[in-house]
């Protein structure tokens, strides 16, 4: 709803942001690669062909075939499909429990404010990957693990920011000015309260998928996410990993497109950053 | 005699990306010395850039000098190193001490800073002047105050070592943006006083920035008028204020609170009646510091407070900061939670029927608070805000929203285009009227108004205290006015009650005592106004209080 709100000042402004602008550009291009992939892969990504085993960058094979004699290109325009899912899912569970969890936190302060912090100090108190790999161990290898390992680890810190962000806003005089008018506690948490919080958190958001996107890189390159032969680009710099002195292209070409990704996200990340903080 | 500083067709302009907007517009003044000259403008009218743009502070990059001269005893300052200037020969001190204090060093070594730079002094030497100069601003243990940091000083204290560390360079001038907006009457006295003493004595000029005529009345010589960037009127005090020639300044006179005496305040005749509010010995108190296994020290915020207000009548709360006035509001709204006493709205309970108590307070009182920007959601516009009101509130069909929410508007005298606009592009007055609407909206029968006029300017006050008299005139409304500005409450409420260390001190109707105070505080209180007609000079601000303060 604040994104909404902001949309048409949004619009008017990206033009002037290069930033922005291209951070956008990076986004939507990975996007449009995603949705068109079964039209622009010349081969099948899963597609094995012995006759063809690491052969380097050609016309017919533009990023060259891995040791199974998969195209490359293929794999790696596949790949934008699981990798854009990974960082919006692994992004957005995370948000809305943390969000909801700090509303509620910093709306009531005291003794619930009090459990839920320790509940948020117990998750920190555990190296991210080690609390990652345990759940997804206890739940067994896949994405569905991944994503719900992701939930319950991630939400700590949209918690903490939306909490700090309440605290701060509920003792404003517009917030007591819908206490004294009788509002309901849920709508003046998430009516008047939490639009006012978002901000920040939708600027984090954009930092996040980049680090979501690498750790699930990390993640299927330990072998506990996509499983192969899926094209994931984790995945790919994993397996090729024992090519990497004879056919560095069956990694480069994956390891770039998490590079770009990740640059588009932060990009648009900072770019936004910028943005709504001029507009607060 | 040409003047120490002389200002001559200064203009600034803004250049934004693609619009060019004059800011100060040829602005024409003089500054003799030993001279106080008093600028006087609403917020947005250029009283701060002039000084900015003299000491070559300009706030933003964007912001260029287009013309004019600015000469320090005729030797031009504009294109001047201003190091050598800048504090040197022309100090300058804020409205906020607080802010513009370093936190952690210690007030002398902030003045010791100055002596060093501008006058090299180091060691002892700036040690014994720091000393010297602190008591010359009325530090009563200039030793002890030299080795304080800030946050150990009363507001007051603050704003009287921040002139400390400005004179520490014995500048010829003194720029004072707003020294005592945020200071308490009495304290704003005080240190108007020692203003004035310092150009007695050393033979300072001064500019006093402010927007309150009733100051510049009390201690300047001279007054510039300003507004929307360009110069209205200048001239001696007795002769402007005695006859304005500017319609603006006639305006700004005509709503001085000190003089407007637009007529009464509204009579009731509810005698008889059933107090709506019955306040008995409330008190309330917060824990102070303390926490996981340390005590909790109290701060009794409220002492065993009594008040009832009938139905129709208009109360004023008057008080200092820290008096409880503004707690006393909120524990009667259920805000806050009293630890003692009880508040009976309309018969019911806070303390035993809170539920039933609750439900008739926020069906029939409504709250206007202090800072109009911020009592207004940001991401709402003024019709959603005041259409969530009504539907919440259900008396208001559906369909009837709309039409009410016009009425609400017309009623607050804002132009009803005004509803799709969000707070963030509405000025301060704006704001405030559309604070006010969604009391309204409510329908009401009293209204809580904290501070409400308190972020507004002179002129704006006026408007707003003039449409809460029409409205508890005309709708019959009960109206608790809070307020630290004893000539608001003067002019617009019939009883008033003084607050003082979370106790009323005095109660009783405005006419009475305000004519004859019956305790010395309210009697020093009254006396600090400044009063608009130089000739009614300002009381010492001391209340006992003050003296226990400046004796420890």
């Amino acid at each position: 709803m604040s994104l909404l709100s902001l949309s048409l000042p949004l619009r008017a402004r990206i033009g002037r942001r290069p930033m922005l602008a291209m951070g956008l550009a990076i986004l939507g291009g990975f996007v449009a690669l995603a949705l068109l992939a079964p039209l622009i892969a010349p081969f099948d990504p899963i597609l094995q062909d012995a006759g063809a085993k690491l052969l380097p960058p050609s016309w017919d094979h533009p990023f060259g075939t891995d040791n199974f004699g998969r195209d490359v290109f293929s794999r790696v325009l596949w790949g934008t499909r699981i990798d854009l899912q990974i960082a919006v899912l692994g992004v957005v569970f995370p948000f809305l429990i943390g969000t909801g969890v700090g509303t509620v936190a910093g709306f009531f302060g005291g003794w619930v404010d009090a459990v839920l912090m320790r509940v948020i100090d117990v998750v920190l108190a555990f190296p991210f990957l080690v609390l990652m790999l345990s759940i997804i161990a206890i739940l067994g290898p896949g994405l569905a693990s991944f994503y719900i390992a992701m939930a319950l680890v991630g939400w700590v810190s949209y918690a903490r920011l939306i909490r700090a962000q309440i605290l701060v806003l509920k003792s404003q005089d517009f917030a007591v000015a819908a206490a004294s008018l009788g509002f309901s506690r849920l709508r003046i948490m998430f009516r008047h309260l939490l639009p006012n919080a978002l901000a920040g958190s939708l600027v984090f958001v954009m930092s996040d998928a980049v680090l979501v996107l690498l750790n699930g890189a990390s993640i299927s390159y330990l072998g506990l996410g996509v499983q192969p032969p899926v094209a994931e680009w984790g995945v790919m710099v994993a397996e090729a990993q024992g090519f990497i002195s004879q056919a560095w292209w069956i990694t480069l070409f994956p390891g770039l497109a998490i590079v770009t990704l990740a640059f588009g996200f932060s990009l648009t990340g900072d770019a936004l950053a910028d943005l709504m903080g001029v507009h607060e | 005699m040409t003047p120490l500083l002389d200002i001559a067709n200064l203009s600034v302009v803004f250049r934004g990306e693609n619009e060019e907007r004059p800011l100060l517009d040829g602005i024409t003044v003089g500054l003799g010395r030993g001279e106080i000259l008093g600028l006087v403008g609403e917020s947005g009218s250029g009283k701060s850039l002039l000084c900015r743009a003299v000491m070559g502070l300009l706030p933003s990059r964007r912001l260029h000098v287009t013309g004019g001269t600015v000469r320090l005893q005729g030797q031009d300052i504009l294109n001047a190193d201003m190091g050598a200037i800048r504090g040197r020969r022309i100090g300058m001190i804020f409205q906020n001490p607080t802010s513009h204090l370093d936190p952690v060093m210690t007030v002398g070594r902030q003045i010791c800073e100055g002596l060093g730079q501008h006058r090299g002094l180091s060691g002892p030497a700036a040690r014994a002047e720091a000393v010297d100069l602190l008591g010359q601003v009325g530090f009563p243990d200039p030793a002890a105050a030299f080795s304080s940091h800030a946050h150990r000083f009363s507001g007051g204290m603050r704003q009287r070592a921040m002139i400390a560390i400005a004179l520490a360079c014995e500048p010829e001038i003194l720029i004072a943006d707003e020294p005592t907006t945020a200071l308490d009457v009495t304290i704003q006295a005080q240190i108007l006083r020692l203003l004035m003493e310092l150009r007695d004595r050393r033979g300072l000029s001064i500019i006093l920035i402010t927007h309150d005529l009733g100051v510049v009345a009390q201690t300047c010589d001279r007054i510039a008028v300003m507004r929307r960037g360009q110069l209205v009127e200048v001239g001696e005090k007795r002769a402007l204020l005695a006859a304005p020639a500017h319609p603006y300044t006639r305006q700004l006179v005509a709503s001085h609170p000190s003089l407007s005496h637009a007529g009464d305040p509204p009579r009731h005749d509810g005698d008889g009646a059933q107090p709506l509010f019955d306040v008995r010995g409330l008190e309330v108190a917060f824990p102070l510091g303390g926490g996981f296994l340390r005590p909790k020290r109290m701060l009794r915020a409220l002492k065993g407070v009594s008040l009832s207000v009938r139905p129709g009548e208009t109360v004023g709360i008057v008080g200092e900061s820290g008096s409880g006035k503004s707690t006393l509001a909120r524990t009667i709204m259920g805000l806050t939670r009293a630890t003692g006493g009880d508040v009976v709205f309309a018969g019911r309970s806070l303390m035993s029927e809170r539920a039933a108590a609750m439900k008739a307070l926020r069906s029939d009182v409504a709250m206007v608070f202090q800072d109009p920007f911020n009592s207004l959601n940001p991401r709402m516009t003024v019709g959603q805000t005041l259409a969530e009101v009504l539907r919440n509130q259900g008396e208001t069909p559906r369909d009837g929203i709309p039409a009410r929410i016009g009425e609400l508007l017309d009623m607050v005298g804002l132009e009803r285009d005004l509803a799709d606009r969000r707070p963030r592009s509405l000025s301060g007055g704006q704001c405030q009227r559309a604070g006010i609407a969604r009391a309204l909206a409510v329908n009401p029968s009293v209204i809580v108004a904290d501070e409400c006029v308190a972020a507004l300017d002179v002129t704006i006050q006026a408007q707003i205290v003039a449409l809460f008299r029409e409205l508890a005139e005309r709708q019959g409304l009960t109206l608790l006015f809070i307020a630290h500005d004893l000539a608001i409450v003067r002019n617009l409420c019939e009883r008033v009650v003084v607050m003082h260390h979370g106790e009323i001190i005095e109660d009783g109707p405005s006419t009475e005592v305000f004519a004859r105070p019956t305790r010395a505080y309210t009697a020093a209180l009254i006396a600090a106004i400044p009063d608009i007609d130089p000739d009614r000079p300002l009381g010492r601000g001391e209340t006992n209080d003050n003296r226990e303060e400046l004796a420890t």
